[in-house]
């Protein structure tokens, strides 16, 4: 029940200690009465996956950008996310746990099941809310309505596909263009080579998997993080007394509580668990809370005393590694990370060797994993006194030695469990709060749960490192490459995580799938005041082959050489020896190549021939193609339905 | 995160107003689309609110009316109805394209067409085509126990980035727009993807042929996203009215386009991409008009 | 007005850890009712390992893929096979599934050809059933064996197995390595449309070839080389996360701009399934080879269309506008062809 005037108040400021008011709300939710009495700050989100339980439903942004929290209120899709729990009160929600109580999953759950269409499975719930919402507005959806339908839902995994195919096929089945058995599991001889359907599939279409913010233990505690807001600084003062004294705090930790070594990393150790008299990164970790609610978390948050001296900071790497830089890191003269080297036969000479020379800057961009589940974990201590951290890790070997390493405790009586990942693509690899989750149980004695939002994912993980390659390449007329040189320089930002193995890769699959003679190549990773820079899918070797690809189609320009003909002048055979002087057995680059151009029917020639007065192109717009997207399928589908009415 | 200590549901204006006069800081929310992405951190982090009056449920809010000329929506109408309703789609086509470049499915069944305005964003892609349908907006505040009303023009009432004319406790109530049924229309817009974008350009145009005169009877131009506030642009309608539409008069009348640029950023691209809208827009609108008028070449345009 | 052009990369990547030894170990047991435990670091991230290594140890223990249990990956309770990433998925665990199978399959039938009196190497089992060669008599189910087996022999079977890829470190001046065993090979092609009023591109078509090994799921390589092929062009055309003196202006999925199911290409994967030769089952991977041509493909690709190089990513609207802006106001020499 929204507030009467009688209650009003006149505070105007947030409850300090945490505690907000309450309110009422009565609905029915897939098919059951629910009265409860919840936050008045909740959002649907909040009341179907904390109040009921419904974990089915995920908050992957919290900002109505992802689609994750979509459901139906009073039987229209909406974001849950957006939505303030007043609005539910005397309404009807109806959420992915039960779309179909008697059958268990619905066709369409059963299309997506078929289909292939759940990799991670967090974004799937949503997905089959907005696909059901979909065919239930047009059960003859065509394929460019289902995309429009799913607009507003994002999928980091499955490229889209197989979710716009499950649909289709749910469709079809639906309007029984296909038998039912088409939604079945395809007969095989072989179990290898076989479209088996995802084991797990079925528990992700109908929200049933549990990932780690869909756990509950019993006597369990919230963690909140206060983060730095500054680049770079001292920390002069930090007072946690006023957050301990908060009622329903029961531990708070900083980097005093790490009894072990802090300082931790795969390659290089020189991350602390929690920000040890500095901060180098906007979003560092500094202190953390556990309480008994989020809320009272995060108001203890704000009790937190810290007085920071803000330091020059660096934000260029170039900048970075100039003599006059101020230095990040005890051990990183220069701020330099790591120097990854290639070298290969004599540069220079073989660069006089060339016909022609070619030089170009390539540049990246750092990325998000953007995974939809957001980091989380719970940790709690055995009985044993094994404490025991379940969160989506992608290393929990690796973690495992490091928190070991923290906690100061033998390795075995160190649990690292991996929860259900909801995408990864290398995000959840470097270690970045795990550590601290252990320390708050240790020291609360009670299992800890912490949820990261959106935008401490955005703030706090590692991202794809940025680089900038001065790309020099030397050729014969005859296309053959016979001096490669790539001077590689990347933002490794605040610590190292996996900038010594990226910078290792990027270096060794750089100057492509080719037989070069003569190979240069520096890669060089440096310290900054960034966001720290990580593992993220194709670790450096994205950035590197991007340029070289590029670059040789500048230079098949240069030499007016068709692009495919120079790449075949150059790429590796059987037995070829790599740039760091491997020999290699069989090498599949030729056919790879001629069996993409060969599907795509690619027409040969040089590229943007209508420039030089030759013909144009001629396989374009064929089979393999998508038409142009124009917003507002669906909406000509209403005009033209008004036209003919 | 969005915290507030009341949530008011009125069923009523008056019920509206008690609860604005008796809570000092009361904020108005309809579909709470935009304020609670709002309230996080990267834009304005926590807020706590001492209450929010939700007017969403209230009748007048909620209700379109229709007569020959002109309609009125109640300002907690979803934006979905401007693709939904039969009536404005006959009546006001150009709000459908509006709608289908809108956010997403979700999000236009919980956005309202009050809300939309009243946050008076510059990207806010609703205004160009409510700005080509004359809209008015009505409004509604109590004084001395009486309920006062009073309505202008949408170009009067937003005034800035996040500024209308809205006083304090004024509650916009309804939207009046213009029929063009029979014009031809057009929506432009460009983001950084197809789906749940935020405009870098947008504009609306429509369109009336005189095929008696064989020219141009009416002709309404808006542009949204390229500067503080969305403006219609009376020089470019001026040159058209009672001329005969060509690939020249199309490509004249774009080119004066670029002057509007008033953003703070991305000004050639604004610029480039503007010209090239009204041009597009322009060929649209009369096309669905029911006049094919070709593009010239672009090279021309640099001759 | 809207121009079409096509653009081609070739890449390569090398599988498991880098210039580093990787390793990945099994425990297997022949269960009650004919199903199987398979204990080790399975690390499902979504590319579908968990139900492929289900199929591997399905084939090579004779019953069903559901039939197959995998434990949960907890470090007490499972031994090592380490990292979910660097492609080594399939071809670290799957090939030490592969082995740890083979390893009880190979008890399995000592045990049955002494229950039966046959030689062993005439024992087979498929989907749930076990029999002897030309034998009309010997046969039953998988459930019924097992039973036999512990009930009448006390024998439990049960098997290891563990899987190594051997790489070197990396010389600190010539970077000279072995660093992986397996490389997969790939080209891709991507055909786009660029909007010459906006500058917006849009990924019509990606065909996709990769050499991938020995296929255990098709449907679950198609995923990865369709996802990997989407994060490419996100990456190519609109991801970009920017700080400004250190703290972002992209806090969230507003500002940071992912492809939506509108904005994909049709991915058409081409698979080449030559078998690795080095290891047990063949099987290479996928997961990162798909998405190392893309970018490149796709810039080469508006390249064709409109003749503008884009050598900084993400190749937005506004960069690709000002790209064409320049290429018009410098005076472009006609090329003849070689």
């Amino acid at each position: 029940m929204p507030d009467s005037l009688a209650s009003a108040s006149k505070v105007c400021a947030a409850p300090a200690d945490g505690r907000h008011p309450t309110v009422e709300i009565s609905a029915t939710v897939n098919g059951r009465q629910v009265v409860r009495l919840v936050p008045n700050h909740y959002r649907l989100i909040d009341f179907v996956r904390e109040e009921l339980k419904l974990t089915g439903n995920k908050e992957g942004c919290g900002a109505g950008e992802c689609g994750t929290c979509s459901m139906f209120l009073d039987g229209k899709l909406v974001k849950s996310c957006l939505t303030p729990v007043q609005k539910v009160d005397g309404g009807t929600v109806e959420t992915v746990d039960d779309l179909d109580r008697d059958q268990g999953m619905t066709a369409l759950q059963r299309a997506f099941h078929k289909c292939g269409a759940s990799q991670c499975g967090y974004c799937i719930p949503g997905m089959v809310m907005a696909a059901t919402s979909t065919l239930r507005r047009n059960p003859q959806a065509g394929s460019e309505e289902i995309k429009e339908g799913l607009g507003g839902n994002i999928c980091r995994c499955t490229g889209y596909q197989k979710i716009i195919d499950a649909v289709e096929l749910a469709r079809d089945v639906m309007n029984g263009s296909l038998p039912e058995s088409a939604l079945e599991e395809d007969a095989s001889e072989s179990f290898i080579g076989a479209r088996t359907r995802r084991l797990d599939a079925p528990a992700k279409v109908t929200g049933a998997i549990k990932y780690a913010a869909d756990m509950w233990m019993p006597n369990m505690l919230h963690m909140q993080v206060l983060r730095s807001p500054h680049p770079h600084a001292r920390i002069k003062r930090l007072d946690v007394s006023r957050a301990k004294a908060l009622r329903g705090v029961e531990a708070v930790v900083t980097c005093d509580d790490v009894p072990g070594k802090d300082n931790y990393g795969v390659f290089i150790e020189d991350q602390p668990t929690l920000a040890r008299g500095v901060v180098r990164y906007v979003g560092e970790a500094v202190a953390a809370v556990a309480a008994e609610t989020v809320d009272i978390a995060r108001a203890a948050l704000n009790l937190i005393e810290v007085e920071y001296e803000p330091l020059p900071g660096l934000f260029d790497p170039e900048e970075a590694m100039k003599p006059q830089a101020i230095q990040l890191h005890e051990h990183a003269p220069g701020n330099i990370c790591k120097h990854t080297k290639i070298r290969k036969g004599d540069f220079e000479a073989g660069l006089k060797e060339a016909d022609v020379v070619v030089e170009e800057t390539y540049q990246t961009a750092p990325i998000e994993h953007a995974y939809l589940e957001p980091e989380a974990g719970l940790a709690y201590v055995e009985p044993d006194g094994c404490v025991t951290v379940h969160s989506p890790s992608q290393n929990i070997t690796h973690h495992r030695h490091m928190l070991a390493h923290i906690l100061g405790r033998p390795i075995n009586k160190v649990r690292m469990i991996m929860s259900t990942v909801g995408g990864g693509f290398g995000g959840k690899e470097d270690m970045i709060y795990q550590g601290i989750l252990a320390l708050a149980a240790i020291k609360s004695r009670r299992p800890v749960r912490y949820v990261f939002t959106r935008e401490e994912s955005f703030a706090a993980s590692a991202k794809r490192h940025p680089f900038k390659i001065r790309y020099t390449m030397g050729l014969k007329r005859d296309g053959r490459i016979v001096a490669t040189r790539m001077v590689m320089v990347s933002d490794g930002g605040a610590y190292a995580m996996s900038t010594p193995g990226v910078m290792n890769k990027s270096a060794i699959l750089g100057p492509g799938p080719y037989a070069i003679p003569n190979v240069w190549v520096d890669a060089i990773g440096v310290y900054t005041n960034n966001t720290p820079s990580g593992a993220m899918r194709a670790f450096g070797a994205f950035q590197s082959e991007f340029s070289t690809e590029a670059h040789l189609d500048l230079c098949a320009q240069r030499l007016g050489m068709d692009p495919v003909a120079l790449r075949m002048v150059n790429l590796m055979r059987d037995g070829a020896t790599t740039h760091t002087r491997q020999k290699l057995d069989r090498v599949l680059a030729v056919d790879c190549l001629e069996a993409v151009l060969g599907s795509a029917g690619w027409d040969a020639g040089v590229p943007h021939r209508q420039a030089q007065g030759l013909p144009e192109r001629q396989d374009l717009g064929r089979p393999g193609t998508r038409p142009t997207s124009i917003p507002g399928v669906a909406q000509e589908r209403y005009v033209q339905h008004d036209q003919t009415h | 995160m969005l915290t507030f200590d009341h949530y008011f549901m009125p069923r009523t204006l008056e019920a509206a107003f008690d609860a604005l006069e008796q809570v000092p800081g009361a904020r108005l929310v309809a579909g709470a689309t935009d304020l609670l992405p709002w309230a996080r951190e990267g834009r304005a982090g926590d807020v706590h609110l001492p209450a929010m009056v939700d007017v969403s449920r209230i009748p007048e809010l909620c209700e379109i009316s229709v007569s020959e000329q002109r309609m009125r929506l109640g300002a907690a109408t979803p934006i979905a109805a401007y693709e939904r309703d039969a009536r404005l789609r006959r009546m006001a086509p150009v709000l459908g394209p509006c709608a289908a470049w809108f956010a997403d499915d979700q999000i236009r069944e919980q956005a309202t067409i009050g809300g939309n305005i009243v946050n008076a964003s510059p990207a806010g892609d609703s205004q160009p085509a409510l700005l080509v349908l004359n809209a008015r907006v009505h409004l509604a505040r109590r004084e001395g126990g009486q309920i006062q009303r009073r309505d202008m023009p949408l170009s009067d009432f937003i005034q800035g980035p996040g500024k209308t004319a809205l006083h304090e406790r004024e509650i916009l109530t309804a939207l009046e727009i213009d029929s063009i049924e029979g014009w031809g229309s057009a929506f432009e817009k460009v983001g950084h993807r197809r789906s749940l974008a935020i405009s870098t350009v947008c504009m609306a145009t429509a369109v009336k042929l005189d095929w008696a005169r064989r020219n141009i009877e009416s002709c309404r131009v808006a542009i949204g996203a390229v500067g503080p506030v969305p403006v219609r642009l009376g020089e470019i309608e001026a040159m058209l009215v009672g001329q005969a539409p060509s690939p020249r008069l199309v490509r004249e009348a774009a080119q004066t386009a670029a002057d509007q640029v008033r953003s703070r950023s991305r000004q050639d691209y604004r610029r480039e991409v503007l010209v090239n809208f009204v041009e597009r827009a322009l060929v649209s609108a009369l096309s669905r008009a029911g006049l094919e008028v070709s593009r010239l070449p672009k090279e021309m345009a640099h001759a | 007005m809207r121009h079409k052009g096509r653009g081609v990369a070739c890449g390569w990547y090398g599988i498991a850890r880098t210039a580093a030894m990787d390793r990945a170990a099994v425990w297997v047991e022949l269960d009650d009712g004919g199903t199987v435990k398979v204990a080790t670091g399975v690390t499902e991230i979504g590319e579908g390992v968990l139900t492929g290594l289900c199929q591997i140890a399905a084939d090579a223990m004779g019953v069903h893929p559901h039939d197959i249990v995998l434990a949960d990956n907890d470090t007490a309770r499972v031994p090592e096979a380490a990292h979910a990433g660097a492609t080594r998925m399939t071809y670290m665990i799957g090939n030490a599934v592969a082995i740890a199978c083979r390893e009880a399959f190979g008890k399995f039938r000592a045990a049955m050809g002494a229950y039966w009196e046959v030689a062993p190497e005439s024992i087979h089992a498929a989907a749930g059933k076990v029999w002897v060669e030309g034998s009309a008599s010997k046969r039953m189910s998988m459930e019924h064996a097992v039973h036999v087996l512990k009930k009448e022999r006390g024998i439990v079977i049960v098997g290891s197995g563990l899987f190594t890829s051997a790489h070197t470190a990396l010389d600190p001046e010539t970077g000279a390595a072995t660093p992986w065993q397996s490389y997969v090979f790939g080209a891709q092609i991507a055909e786009v449309e660029v909007d010459d009023d906006t500058g917006e591109v849009q990924v019509l078509g990606v065909w996709a070839a990769h050499d991938v090994g020995r296929v255990v799921n098709p449907q679950q390589v198609e995923g990865q080389i369709e996802g990997g092929v989407v994060m490419g062009v996100g990456h190519t055309l609109m991801e970009d996360y920017i700080q400004v003196d250190g703290k972002t202006t992209t806090p969230g999925f507003a500002k940071y701009i992912l492809p939506t199911a509108v904005d994909i290409p049709q991915v058409t994967s081409v698979l080449i399934t030559e078998p690795d030769p080095k290891t047990p089952l063949g099987v290479k991977g996928i997961g990162e080879p798909s998405i190392t041509p893309t970018a490149a493909a796709i810039v080469n690709a508006i390249y064709d269309a409109v003749g503008v190089r884009m050598t900084r990513l993400p190749a937005t609207p506004e960069r690709v506008m000002a790209a064409l802006r320049e290429k018009r106001a410098t005076p472009q020499p006609l090329r003849r062809a070689a």
